[in-house]
């Protein structure tokens, strides 16, 4: 077990446990709960093992669910983006060479945030897509996902520095 | 071997992804009715373009078979045109005019299943013909089940090969009432069950339909007796019959709305 696993174990069962004691309270403007969970899909480093991540990623979202009470959405979702992140992580970074070992890595701001809207927006249009499930509330589908995003967005990369610095000392 | 073994590491995420996914979409559907049902309505409608489709193939081979029978039916109603004549000339059979709220809805049986313990068909009628769930479907011969759920120009029928589907029924010449379900094996063999001891029975005696569950009228013949037996402790016959027809081989049903079934929830309400 290095040190890499164990801020990685650490930091999966606080983001479950300040997601669903936290962050599913909030209730923004009435419903804009974000997401700050992703952070964990976030900071798996580049490098690690795709099949592990999308067993991880379903073990995520399985937890929120279970701890917040929703039917199943949290688990496709999280389980979905999990699976496509190669794919982000390969739009958003360029070719294979430019590819960091980590998010925190990276230095190009402009690249980072590129693959962080896009791995967030992703996320929540399939979860939102999931929670309503009807063509008619397409509509409230796109306005949660943009404004929920906006949210979680601000917090994830608030928060993927906080990781930065604990990884430099 | 070693090429499956290959081919499955190589793809071992995409099928780790489906497995999962699969596991959640599980998950999903038990948690949740609003999704459950959403998703019935969406595996019945893929259900309902294959089997209509090769319904529509079928059909064509059975037109000979299906004019026959369409001659044998109107002779019936024809039958029927004549009885309902008789009443109008002798008026004292009726001292006061009876509304007859029912109307009839024909449609034709898309998929009709008949192995399982609970048994569903799919006819092609729906909400927009005027189908709504929980109106019952007979054919010429007999009742055929009740319609569970119901999309534009499809619904599905409860069949009565159901286990858990219990139909109101009459004897007819003891007027004894009881209650009609099947016995799970041979689709013509059903039971009646909750017929008083104290009501005398004929072996061949036609069972009709009670007329008391606002599903259907009263008086469509269904089955006769075959045999029955008295259980001393319970109070209750327990009567052997067999369905004039076979409802696994239906392809004609009509399907019977009652005009006054609102009425009659708002009473039932009003009771509770």
């Amino acid at each position: 077990m290095n040190r890499g696993t164990i801020t990685l174990i650490f930091s999966f069962v606080f983001l479950v446990l300040v997601q669903v004691m936290v962050f599913n309270n909030i209730s923004l403007f009435g419903y804009v709960n974000p997401m700050i969970y992703l952070l964990f899909l976030v900071i798996y480093r580049f490098d690690n093992d795709q099949t592990l991540l999308i067993f991880l990623s379903f073990i995520l979202g399985f937890f929120i669910d279970f701890l917040s009470q929703s039917g199943g959405a949290h688990m496709i979702a999280s389980l979905t983006i999990g699976f496509l992140r190669p794919l982000i992580i390969r739009y958003s970074f360029g070719v294979t060479s430019e590819i960091p070992s980590t998010f925190q890595n990276d230095s190009r701001i402009k690249n980072k945030y590129l693959f962080l809207t896009i791995f967030i927006l992703i996320h929540h249009l399939i979860y939102f897509t999931i929670v309503y499930f009807s063509w008619n509330a397409t509509y409230l589908i796109l306005k949660n996902t943009l404004l929920t995003s906006v949210f979680s967005l601000i917090l994830i990369s608030l928060l993927s520095r906080f990781y930065k610095k604990l990884n430099d000392t | 071997m070693q090429r499956i073994v290959e081919a499955l590491v190589r793809f071992r995420n995409p099928i780790s992804y489906l497995v999962l996914l699969g596991l959640s979409i599980t998950f999903l559907n038990g948690r949740s009715s609003f999704h459950q049902n959403h998703l019935e309505n969406y595996s019945l409608y893929f259900s309902q373009s294959i089997y209509s489709f090769s319904h529509h193939i079928e059909n064509y081979f059975n037109l000979k078979k299906i004019n026959e029978r369409l001659l044998k039916e109107n002779k019936i109603l024809i039958d029927l045109q004549l009885k309902s004549n008789e009443l109008k000339l002798y008026p004292s059979n009726q001292k006061s005019k009876k509304r007859f709220p029912f109307k009839v809805i024909t449609a034709n049986v898309i998929k009709n299943s008949f192995l399982n313990q609970r048994n569903f068909l799919i006819i092609d009628k729906g909400s927009k013909d005027g189908i709504v769930s929980e109106m019952g479907v007979i054919s010429d011969h007999g009742i055929i089940g009740i319609i569970k759920s119901v999309s534009e120009h499809y619904s599905t029928v409860i069949s009565v090969l159901n286990q858990n589907l219990k139909i109101n029924v009459r004897l007819k010449n003891s007027s004894a009432f009881g209650s009609l379900s099947w016995k799970g094996t041979n689709p013509i063999d059903f039971q009646v069950d909750d017929v008083v001891v104290n009501s005398s029975l004929i072996n061949g005696d036609t069972i009709l339909t009670g007329g008391m569950s606002s599903y259907f009228p009263l008086g469509i013949p269904l089955g006769k007796i075959t045999s029955y037996n008295r259980d001393t402790r319970s109070g209750y016959y327990k009567i052997n019959t067999s369905l004039f027809e076979d409802p696994s081989q239906v392809y004609h049903v009509y399907v019977i709305e009652n005009k006054d079934i609102e009425e009659i929830n708002k009473l039932k309400k009003e009771i509770k």
